[in-house]
């Protein structure tokens, strides 16, 4: 996983006095990330902007309020994480995931497709497989808990450090090890059952 | 090691986090268990295919997008603090405001208080009617204390004389007397505002009260005490004002009897209030009034007296002491029983002196 270079100081202080090209900086250098934080946290496209639009509403109202610049990729990160918990409850109240199964088609970004059976022991060489195996993880996370689902988009997705995930989480590295390999062995019974 | 021990260790094998000696000793045991070396490489599969997952593009339009939302953003923040103004205030303006406002409000409701007139309607003091009657009497009785030091010419009008200015007018003769009937309604409004607002409605209230209290006297009535006390404030300034008794004497010799009818009033420890021609009008201790009556009898000169009781008020008079004595032994309130006390101690008697 690679790490975006991180955003220059000057022009989170322009967008604290409230300089909108900035603000519009702050938004294109890290919109790939709270996109896709909020994607694979959602495990939808279309939520996933809302979400990461208002996101971006948040920081525009807030960024007056960060005091340390260097830890804004932190605060940015912490803000994406509490929209998704906050979007996710609210999805969930709508029943939102209750037709989600492994059987049902996937939702891709050229469309649906139909869904495979998952087998481990397939080769995903094609470019066909391997978008089916990245809908079919993408499947996986949803059905696992939200703070298993949250590790292993940190860590494994977005290649966070344990370092920095014990800050954004509030936990030590060992908890965060122990929890994510709980994670990971989850989602490989989850694609297993999908399997069989 | 055991299995459950080595596939905890799977991530950390994984990641290359473990020490080569137990790097060593998980391996050895996957090696020598096919069930946890299966396990381990559906492990290692699912982590390789978690680690092919790309990231998704941004769909198109995002930042225009977003600055469309904030802008609809705007507007209703906008439209939301021109409706509710005043809620829309930072805390640091609205609270010394508010602060400002509420003493404003006290000053001004200290400030009608203040101004609001003695005679105005007041409805606290409905519930409080014979509070101005029992203030009406500390004036009275201080009076009464000081008026040994005076000496026996001054007036005494013990049923009466509510204010102390009121008191100066009561020294004047028997003309000014009549000054007094204007305050009589007046404190009687005070006591009884609420229930009578205009002093003719309280008068005729008071005729139908004296013409039944004969019927209603066996009658119980709700609340009896305030009644008693609201009769007897209406009462006192009549029987006051006016003599209870009239007495006609046939005299030979007007100076000599003038002289004996003084001497004896001072005698029995009375004042002469008023000398018009042969007539005087003066005010006797109740206790000794029967004697004074006896001695009075010799000044004439036929030896008797023609007494003539003004009915009207006398028999008010006498219901009303009646009421009073009845009260005062039941006990019933310490304050009727200083009323019936001062309605009792003085006797006012017009004595006319008719020449032979």
């Amino acid at each position: 996983m690679k790490t975006s270079p991180k955003i220059r100081r000057e022009v989170i202080e322009n967008c604290k006095a409230g300089d909108e090209r900035a603000f519009a900086e702050i938004v294109l250098h890290s919109q790939k990330k709270v996109f896709n934080i909020a994607y694979r946290m959602l495990g939808n496209l279309e939520e996933a902007k809302d979400l990461a639009q208002e996101v971006f509403i948040s920081v525009f109202d807030s960024i007056k309020d960060l005091r340390e610049e260097i830890r804004f990729d932190a605060w940015l990160t912490q803000i994406t994480l509490n929209h998704c918990r906050n979007r996710w409850k609210y999805l969930k109240r709508r029943q939102y995931f209750n037709s989600d199964s492994l059987d049902d088609p996937i939702e891709t970004e050229e469309g649906d497709v139909p869904r495979d059976i998952y087998d481990p022991s397939d080769n995903p060489e094609t470019l066909y497989e391997k978008k089916l195996i990245q809908q079919l993880i993408q499947r996986g996370l949803q059905k696992l808990k939200e703070d298993q689902r949250e590790l292993l988009v940190l860590r494994d997705l977005q290649g966070f450090s344990y370092e920095e995930m014990g800050e954004l989480l509030g936990l030590p590295e060992g908890t965060i090890k122990s929890k994510l390999h709980r994670a990971r062995m989850d989602l490989k019974r989850v694609l297993e059952r999908a399997a069989h | 090691m055991d299995c459950e021990e080595a596939r905890d260790r799977f991530s950390s094998l994984w990641e290359r986090e473990l020490t080569p000696f137990e790097e060593k000793v998980v391996k050895e045991h996957l090696s020598s268990c096919p069930e946890c070396q299966r396990e381990f490489e559906q492990f290692e599969k699912t982590m390789r295919w978690l680690h092919s997952v790309g990231e998704v593009e941004v769909p198109d339009g995002f930042l225009p997008e977003l600055y469309k939302k904030m802008e609809e953003r705007e507007r209703i923040t906008s439209a939301e603090k021109s409706r509710g103004g005043w809620f829309n205030f930072p805390l640091p303006f609205k609270l010394p405001v508010q602060a400002a406002a509420m003493v404003a409000v006290v000053f001004l409701v200290l400030y009608l208080t203040k101004m609001m007139p003695m005679g105005g309607y007041r409805p606290k003091e409905t519930g409080q009617a014979p509070a101005p009657l029992s203030v009406g009497k500390k004036p009275e009785q201080v009076l009464a204390q000081k008026e040994p030091e005076r000496g026996r010419g001054t007036l005494k009008i013990p049923a009466e004389a509510p204010r102390p200015k009121d008191v100066e007018q009561a020294k004047a003769p028997l003309p000014e007397e009549k000054k007094f009937e204007p305050t009589t309604p007046q404190v009687r409004a005070e006591t009884k505002r609420a229930e009578a607002p205009s002093p003719k409605a309280e008068v005729l209230a008071f005729k139908q009260i004296e013409s039944k209290e004969a019927a209603k006297a066996a009658a119980p009535s709700p609340e009896p005490g305030r009644i008693e006390k609201e009769l007897l404030a209406k009462k006192k300034p009549v029987a006051a004002t006016k003599p209870h008794q009239e007495i006609v004497l046939k005299i030979s010799d007007r100076e000599k009897a003038i002289s004996q009818v003084q001497e004896l009033v001072k005698q029995f420890g009375g004042e002469m209030l008023t000398t018009e021609g042969n007539g005087f009008l003066a005010s006797l201790p109740a206790s000794s009034f029967l004697e004074f009556e006896k001695e009075l009898v010799g000044v004439s000169s036929t030896g008797q007296t023609d007494k003539g009781m003004t009915r009207k008020h006398a028999t008010g008079s006498l219901r009303a002491r009646q009421e009073v004595k009845k009260e005062a032994m039941e006990g019933k309130s310490r304050e009727t029983a200083k009323l019936a006390t001062d309605e009792e101690s003085r006797i006012v008697v017009r004595i006319l002196l008719v020449q032979e």
